[in-house]
């Protein structure tokens, strides 16, 4: 009785085992790679993005960006002979562990190229795995010089770096005439690659003198600290590294505190939600950002098409991420295949390919040789560009 | 200096006002009501919807708007905190400890991600915000807002203060956490009493949420988890189950951060706050103002 | 695996297992039977994206088969738990790549940091009322997450990345996934199976005397102080191990991957588990880690159903949803059964 009840168990299981195992052929036995596009079907393109947690929205501006693309290349035929390009958008919240499951996962799949990648300290780890498989990797918005540093030949960044950013902010400092400023960022890898990068060279630079490089922790309420820390130094210029939350939360109690200076953020803030914390204080308020499509002279046709196909307004990467998509496309028609390493030749050889941030080629470093950004300024609450440009 | 003062003066209000809600429930039937914090969240954002559907308010009476918001809110966090009891805290009465402490997890993500889907992850701009005349006193800048506030946080804690030590219910929570069998043979009502005191805790605790809304301006859902650590922190400090102990540590709190981010810069204030509350817990577990308690759990 | 209550109190002695499914999940072969299908998994499917959760679930596995010692077994409420993996990945971490290590080698001195690091929680806080204990813990894993963000030997926010893979010998490549999964399973599996046995051991009992009456315990010889001292070592050197096995499986460490939400995660498997019971425990990991990679929709609120799920199961069922045997029975029916008949009965 009692062995007959487990032999019985075994048996089921092991049964089971060998059905399934049988059933679907994606196992260490099978051969062949599973999910390998056929040469007929679709191409698919893996995008992992933040599609839950504090940077959804931007996941979610990223994903119709991309998908307005995919939508638009479709119609004129696809690529590669009549093949129709297919998205697959994958979450990565911002956390290592899920950015790897999620690139993984579109790994698996058998994406050809990958064109996501938006917090830096997420994407990351997700490098390797791509590179494992020979996956070229166009990142539309993460820009951490910790990326570049890898010196891995299957990544792509097409979004200025954070050296790049620091360079235009300080040709603005200088030539608007601030000479005094205060760097302030919310310790993740993003905000502190852009405040060591743009310290870095202002020290070089001579001209600027930083009275102040400090962080906070994100996710607070009251950030009174800081803002005594900056009154004491009284700087002229505030530049604020973070992501729009904290930097509302900041301008605005710069404010309340009498701060009489000028506040300038970083790309991360650039989001319709940041004049709204910051209040009465957000006029007049500079940022340092890649073109949006509200800024570039010209892209009212292309809002028009967003809008039409997802009933909202474009925001923040949704022109980085639709570039991602037609420079993949561009460069799997170049390669005249879905190979990987034909793909990044392909992508090395692009000279000139136009963009919303300008003509393409990129660095040695597979960096954009101009990182394009520009000068917004808030004005009636909403960033425009600004009239001064470095 | 005098600016470092007031800023502390100000958060720690804040700190004070939750960590009573914390004080008041721990020295009644000893359990830590993990959700504390999020019962502050609760009321921000009970504030936030009451304020959107009342729509747009001429700025000359966003006071008075933000006081009638403030006491629907506290009404409404109040009776959130009565129904928490009486689902997940009541049933575990006699438990072990650690089964009720999981239970006060097991609310305090229910509300967080509760909210979440209700409200969305992101954060949300108040639809108000107070804005008002600067003072300088003796170098110091202070608005009217913070002044405002503070004026009812303090009044809030008096009129506490005034219940628990001069009415008969009072009278009763606080033999409640003398001898919770011996109040029951005297007589008293243990469970409305215990509901009372969740009632007064956590509608301070939304009145919390209510006014850093209004003040800060931007909300989400997981404000309240830090804060709640912060509140437990400062309840700690003062003598947890005391009340003036907790409004004492609220302000000790809040000048301990002003200052430790002072010295060590703003990104180590949470390692200092909490390297506090480990000190005082192994050092002085009763706190500043706790009486000596000789039971051993 | 086997049982993790004491021969004098082995649950199935005290009574017929009551319907076929808790027989099958309490017959000794239950534990082979979850190896066998962690070996086998692989030859179904091997992509990638499902080595990668397995390999993940495992890690979880590991670390809720770790935090049960400290709260199934001590009655220790833990939440920073995940403070131990990070010591653990940041140290494997950081030797092997400043001195071009494979992680195995780094094994002992993550093994001497965990342990310092459960000295340093552990011998000023055991001391403390078990509420104020699960404070001080929560205090003590985002201060660990705070300091590895603000500290440059660990990388700061980037944290840790390219980091050598476990071990490489001849053409044996462990960070090829598959290689990887095989020995994360063969290490959770013997980590479980031993923490198995600890339950089941002298000091064992003893956690759980001091579990259900710390008064008595110390009442009845033991150093209680010194039990949940090395209650919390234990946990630390299982959170340790999975810090290693992490760095390894991501090949990057970053303090975003130890934030509070991870230490409840790792509570609710034990707890859903059953506090106590390692079987359970390593059922409620494995749902908990590979739910919402199966589910997506459920992905989304699961933070929200599992804090739901914390409260109804702990108003219903306070020893957890599948506890040990031992002791739920022991009060109603330990004097009442013949022992010796009752199993043969039984099967």
């Amino acid at each position: 009785m009692k062995t007959g009840t487990r032999k019985t168990v075994l048996l089921v299981i092991g049964a089971a085992m060998v059905l399934t195992t049988a059933g679907c052929g994606g196992g260490l036995l099978s051969s062949g790679a599973s999910g390998a596009a056929t040469p007929s079907g679709p191409v698919k393109l893996g995008m992992v993005v933040p599609i839950s947690g504090s940077s959804a929205p931007t996941g979610a501006y990223m994903k119709n960006g991309a998908q307005l693309a995919v939508d638009e290349i479709n119609k004129a035929g696809g690529v590669l002979k009549g093949r129709k390009l297919e998205l697959m958008v994958e979450d990565e919240a911002c956390d290592a562990q899920q950015a790897v499951a999620s690139a993984n996962k579109v790994v698996s799949a058998g994406v050809v190229v990958s064109v996501g990648g938006y917090c830096s300290g997420a994407t990351l780890p997700t490098l390797p795995i791509f590179q494992k498989a020979n996956i070229p990797m166009i990142i539309p918005a993460a820009n951490s010089q910790d990326l570049v540093k890898q010196g891995l030949a299957n990544v792509f960044l097409i979004n200025g770096t954070g050296k790049q950013q620091s360079t235009t902010a300080l040709a603005f400092m200088k030539k608007s005439g601030f000479t005094t400023v205060a760097l302030v960022d919310d310790n993740t890898s993003y905000s502190k690659d852009i405040t060591t990068e743009t310290q870095a060279q202002i020290v070089a630079d001579g001209s600027v003198k930083v009275l102040l490089n400090t962080s906070v922790t994100a996710g607070e309420s009251d950030y009174s600290a800081v803002v005594r820390a900056i009154m004491a130094k009284n700087p002229a210029l505030v530049y604020w590294t973070g992501y729009y939350q904290e930097g509302g939360l900041i301008i605005n109690q710069l404010k309340k505190a009498g701060f009489t200076g000028k506040v300038m953020v970083a790309d991360g803030s650039v989001d319709p939600s940041l004049p709204k914390i910051a209040g009465a204080g957000a006029e007049g308020v500079f940022a340092t950002m890649t073109q949006t499509p509200d800024t570039i002279k010209g892209a009212e046709r292309w809002i028009a098409n967003y809008k039409a196909a997802f009933n909202a307004d474009p925001g923040p990467y949704s022109t980085q991420s639709y570039d991602a998509v037609r420079l993949a496309a561009k460069a799997i028609e170049d390669a005249g295949s879905t190979k990987g390493a034909d793909i990044i030749k392909a992508l090395e050889a692009i000279d000139g390919f136009s963009m919303f941030s300008g003509p393409l080629k990129f660095t040695p470093e597979h960096t954009l040789s101009s990182g394009g950004f520009v000068i917004l300024v808030i004005k009636d609450g909403k960033f425009i560009l600004n009239a001064l440009q470095p | 200096m005098t600016q470092l003062i007031w800023d502390g003066l100000f958060v720690g209000s804040f700190y004070a006002l939750i960590a009573l809600g914390y004080s008041m429930v721990y020295g009644i039937i000893k359990l830590l009501n993990f959700a504390h914090g999020d019962i502050y969240m609760l009321g921000a954002f009970i504030g936030f919807a009451l304020l959107t559907s009342m729509g747009g308010i001429p700025a000359s009476l966003s006071l008075g708007a933000l006081l009638i918001v403030l006491l629907v809110s506290m009404l409404i966090t109040g009776g959130a905190g009565v129904l928490i009891e009486r689902l997940a805290y009541r049933p575990l009465r006699g438990a072990p400890r650690l089964a009720v402490l999981i239970s006060a997890v097991g609310v305090s993500f229910s509300l967080e991600y509760g909210i979440a889907a209700i409200a969305g992850p992101n954060p949300r701009a108040y639809p108000i915000r107070l804005e008002g005349g600067v003072f300088e006193v003796l170098g110091a800048r202070a608005s009217l807002p913070q002044i405002v506030l503070m004026l009812i946080a303090a009044g809030l804690m008096v009129a506490l203060n005034f219940y628990i030590q001069k009415t008969s219910t009072g009278r009763a929570m606080r033999s409640i956490a003398l001898d919770s069998n011996a109040s029951l043979l005297m007589g008293i009502n243990v469970n409305a009493v215990i509901t009372r005191t969740f009632f007064i805790g956590s509608a301070l605790a939304g009145a919390a949420g209510v006014m850093a809304g209004a003040y800060y301006g931007k909300i989400d859902f997981l404000m309240g988890f830090i804060i709640g650590l912060k509140a437990f922190t400062a309840a700690v400090i003062g003598g947890i189950g005391n009340i003036k102990g907790a409004m004492l540590g609220g302000l000790v709190l809040g000048f301990v951060e002003a200052f430790g981010s002072q010295w060590f810069g703003g990104q180590w204030r949470d390692v200092f706050s909490f390297a506090v509350l480990i000190l005082f817990l192994t050092l002085r577990p009763t706190g500043i103002l706790g009486e000596r308690v000789t039971e051993r759990m | 695996m086997s049982e993790n209550v004491d021969a004098t109190l082995a649950p199935q002695r005290l009574g017929p297992p009551r319907s076929p499914i808790s027989r099958l999940l309490e017959s000794r072969l239950i534990g082979w039977v979850a190896l066998a299908a962690a070996l086998l998994a692989p030859f179904v499917t091997a992509s990638p994206y499902s080595l990668n959760v397995m390999t993940t679930a495992a890690i979880f596995v590991l670390l809720a088969s770790g935090l049960n010692i400290v709260v199934g077994y001590c009655g220790l409420l833990d939440l920073g738990y995940i403070a131990f993996m990070a010591v653990g990945a940041y140290t494997a971490g950081i030797i092997s790549k400043s001195f071009e290590l494979p992680l195995l080698f780094t094994i002992p001195a993550v093994l001497v940091m965990t342990i310092l690091a459960g000295l340093i929680i552990g011998a000023p806080t055991l001391r403390l009322r078990s509420d104020y204990l699960a404070i001080v813990t929560l205090g003590f894993g985002e201060i660990t997450r705070i300091t590895a963000n603000n500290l440059s030997v660990t990388g700061g926010p980037s944290g840790i990345f390219g980091i050598p893979g476990l071990l490489k010998i001849g053409g044996l490549d462990v960070e090829n996934p598959a290689v990887l999964y095989y020995l994360t399973v063969l290490v959770v599996s013997l980590f479980v199976l031993a923490s198995a046995r600890l339950g089941k051991s002298r000091l064992g009992r003893a956690w759980r005397f001091v579990r259900e009456d710390e008064d008595a315990a110390e009442a009845m010889g033991i150093h209680t102080y010194k039990v949940k001292l090395l209650a919390y070592i234990f946990g630390a050197i299982w959170g340790g191990l999975g810090g290693v096995l992490f760095a390894a499986h991501l090949s990057a460490v970053s303090p975003q991957s130890f934030i509070f939400l991870q230490s409840a995660l790792v509570l609710m498997a034990v707890v859903l588990g059953g506090m106590g019971n390692m079987r359970g425990v390593v059922i409620g990991a494995l749902v908990i880690s590979l739910l919402p990679e199966l589910l997506r929709d459920f992905a989304s609120n699961r933070y929200l159903v599992f804090g739901l799920l914390l409260v109804v199961v702990m108003v219903f069922r306070p020893q957890g949803f599948w506890p040990a045997r031992g002791y739920e029975r022991e009060r109603a029916t330990v004097d009442v059964d013949p022992p010796a008949v009752a199993t043969e009965q039984g099967r």
